[in-house]
């Protein structure tokens, strides 16, 4: 017992160091990117590019926060959608009902979202694979029809009309395409570096051991149920942020927002672009809106391309992009150090 | 650097981002470098369950689009038309709208959205102030509701308000004389379908005090099987069903309330029924169904109308929809506006449209208004007449009148606090 406590003690000295180090690198890298995102407005006037990077945030942080539990945590969740919806609807019925500022909703929404998630999570967790990704499925419906059927608040099938205000705060005016762009971007960067925080911490790693072995886990002192829990709540904090990015790009909020094929969307982007890796989901992001953007252009068949892309990767690669390439890394690695 | 460290898969992607980089940064150049031709985009839903929505409706626009260019164009200049699918999804209702105004550099925009699709497309109107005409959403709420109220925005659709004045009165009439007392209603479990028949029933009862509901059912939208419902109505025995499915789920309510021989034991009231899209899809299309018109060539009873159905079956080899005439109506009123106007100018058209009237062959007296006040179409051709199994499907069509609609329209809006 004491050599193996003497073991541990000696290799986590350094993989503490070396966290920390990581850590300030992710933040650099943040920075770098948030810098070179923020400053694209001034090297082009495409509002297209613009648009088409708003919905990356949007996506790109719900597809990732899907990933914490997909990827990190062995919870095929199929109703992730719902906080997509949650967070769109939550947004904009605070900002048309209460004309609160911004910041003010911003805050309330993750509040509420919490709390719904916190429940709804307390049910879920206990359950396991195709249980919990059905149980998770049935929620997600149970959101979306009282959406349809509380007409009188939601606005029903039509979503919430009349735009959602956007009354300027610290400066930042949201109405301006530009403006939406860059607080869209920070929220995005902010989001993965929270993410990547939370994948990178000690939770991160009790997390990959629940999915690897949730008994041994267990067996060690983990309150399985507890981490399970605190991850959903966490994914849904960051799939509502992502509603409430594309609640501001539509300028409304839509039944479609918290329908299943929204969460679908989300495993699809996983699988695209790997589960593996943490930026996996946000390749997938970028990849499945250029090829909708690109297809939708040409044909209305886009159906099929789609789901010929989804054969390649499923049957072809039998992994995301980014584990692809992170595999083929790894193996030109180890076979440059067999020469 | 980048490529000759990460060859393969990476290079790729990088190309095909530079490639759609490029493409969204020169496209705006192409579209100057054309101005001759007027660009006018549409987003609609060409995939999925409704594809037939933003077929047809292409069709229509496609038609009339064709003519207009044939007579010199908008203001001398050329239409092109962009369209592309929305897939239904009101999010990328919003950004193909938005793509084709900023990066494909159309000019005004046809909405042929249904429903959330429209409002989306509508808060894109509201933000970039391009001149937007929806042609398919018909609730009313987009006009009506002074909230919605833009001034670049105009409805070109038939509205579920005025179909349920027209029905409530035509379906009074013939409770009265038939003494139909007892209804029952079976309508989709969305929006348009509990307000319709909400609606519906307002009018029934203002114009037949003693008719009663005796039961409702509310199966789901694209629901397959409807034997619970039509059993339950058949158990209930009313004289009398209203119901507003429309398209495809009506066709299968038919065909499956055909087995239990329901259309012969009470009068059914439907007001989607007279639309080629149900008329001929039917299997056994039963005798004296009560429909509202949707599109039929044989109403208006005018020459103008028969040719323009002829000229569609000629050309698509099928009947034009709902969606057509008023997509077709649509460009009409901007080949009018752009011609009055003397300019493609967005804001002068919107001038031009507010009130206009113009004639066109699905008008009730041969012509039909932009109503001023809410930017929405009146004036169109609304009635309702009883089926037969063959062409002309709907023989004859009793008109509604266009005073009481305007009468109890006014009323509405006061009841829903619009006015």
């Amino acid at each position: 017992m004491t050599e193996l406590e003497a073991g541990r003690a000696e290799t986590l000295v350094p993989v503490r160091s070396g966290a920390a180090l990581q850590r300030y690198r992710d933040v650099l890298i943040a920075l770098v990117a948030f810098a070179v995102l923020a400053s694209l407005p001034l090297f082009t006037g495409s509002k297209a590019l613009l648009d088409f990077l708003i919905r990356c945030s949007a996506y790109g942080l719900f597809a990732t926060s899907l990933n914490l539990l997909v990827g990190y945590t062995g919870l095929t969740s199929f109703g992730h959608g719902m906080f997509f919806g949650l967070g769109a609807y939550s947004f904009g019925l605070i900002m048309q009902k209460l004309g609160v500022p911004i910041p003010v909703a911003f805050v309330a929404t993750l509040a509420i979202t919490a709390v719904i998630a916190a429940i709804i999570g307390a049910i879920c967790v206990r359950l396991k694979e195709i249980y919990f990704a059905f149980v998770t499925l049935a929620f997600q419906m149970l959101i979306h029809s009282t959406i349809l059927s509380w007409a009188s608040f939601t606005g029903g099938d039509q979503g919430l009309r009349g735009g959602i205000p956007r009354p300027v705060f610290l400066g930042i005016n949201l109405a301006n395409h530009v403006h939406l762009y860059i607080a869209s971007c920070a929220l995005l960067i902010l989001g993965l570096l929270a993410m990547r925080q939370i994948a990178q911490s000690p939770f991160g790693y009790t997390l990959r051991m629940i999915r690897d072995n949730a008994a041994r886990a267990s067996f060690l002192g983990i309150d399985v149920w507890r981490a399970k829990l605190t991850v959903f709540v966490l994914a849904a904090l960051f799939a509502s942020m992502g509603g409430m990015v594309m609640a501001l790009f539509v300028s409304g909020a839509y039944p479609e927002f918290a329908y299943w094929t929204i969460s679908g969307e989300g495993i699809f982007i996983n699988m695209l672009g790997g589960v593996s890796t943490f930026l996996g989901p946000m390749v997938g992001t970028v990849l499945l809106l250029l090829l909708n953007d690109t297809v939708t252009r040409f044909t209305e068949y886009h159906g099929i391309v789609l789901g010929v892309v989804i054969l390649f990767f499923a049957l072809g690669l039998r992994k995301g992009l980014l584990d692809f390439v992170a595999d083929w890394f790894a193996h030109r690695r180890e076979t440059g150090e067999g020469r | 650097m980048t490529r000759t460290r990460m060859p393969g898969i990476s290079r790729r992607s990088t190309l095909a981002l530079m490639g759609a980089g490029a493409m969204s940064v020169a496209a705006p150049w192409v579209a100057r470098a054309q101005a001759k031709t007027i660009k006018i985009g549409m987003p609609t839903i060409l995939s999925g369950r409704v594809a037939q929505l933003g077929t047809s409706s292409r069709n229509a626009v496609m038609l009339e689009v064709d003519k207009v260019n044939a007579a010199g164009g908008l203001a001398g200049r050329q239409i092109e038309m962009v369209i592309r699918d929305s897939k239904g999804q009101p999010q990328e209702a919003a950004r193909v709208a938005r793509e084709l105004v900023n990066t494909d550099g159309c000019e005004w925009l046809i909405d042929g959205e249904a429903s959330s699709g429209s409002f989306a497309v509508h808060e894109v109107a509201r933000d970039l102030g391009v001149l937007c005409v929806h042609t398919c959403s018909e609730a009313s709420s987009l006009t009506a509701d002074p909230k919605q109220h833009i001034p670049n925005a105009f409805r070109c659709v038939r509205q579920g308000i005025h179909d349920s004045i027209v029905g409530g009165s035509y379906a009074a009439g013939i409770a009265k004389a038939k003494g139909l007392k007892k209804w029952a209603t079976c309508s989709p479990d969305y929006a348009y379908g509990r307000d319709t028949t909400g609606e519906f029933t307002l009018y029934l009862k203002r114009f037949a005090p003693d008719v009663e509901i005796i039961s409702e059912s509310w199966p789901k939208l694209f629901q397959p099987d409807y034997t619970e419902v039509v059993t339950k109505i058949l158990q209930a025995k009313p004289q009398a069903l209203y119901s507003c499915l429309w398209g495809g789920d009506l066709t299968s309510y038919i065909d499956q309330a055909n087995i239990y021989a329901m259309f012969g034991q009470m009068e059914v009231f439907a007001v989607n029924m007279a639309d080629y899209t149900a008329l001929t899809v039917v299997k056994n299309l039963p005798k004296g169904i009560h429909s509202g018109n949707r599109y039929i060539k044989t109403f208006p009873t005018t020459p103008e109308n028969a040719a323009w159905g002829d000229a569609y079956k000629a050309k698509y080899n099928e009947y034009p929809t709902n969606w057509s005439w008023q997509n077709a109506t649509a460009v009409m009123f901007l080949a009018e506006a752009a011609k009055k106007a003397n300019s493609t100018d967005g804001k002068k058209i919107a001038e031009v449209l507010k009130g206009l009237t113009i004639k066109c062959p699905f008008g009730a007296d041969g012509t039909v208004t932009m109503r001023g006040d809410d930017h929405t179409l009146v004036g169109y051709a609304i009635g309702w007449g009883t089926t037969i199994p063959q062409e002309p499907y709907v023989p004859e069509v009793k008109a509604g009148d266009w005073k009481t609609i305007f009468e109890l329209e006014a009323e509405w809006k006061k009841s829903k606090g619009y006015t």
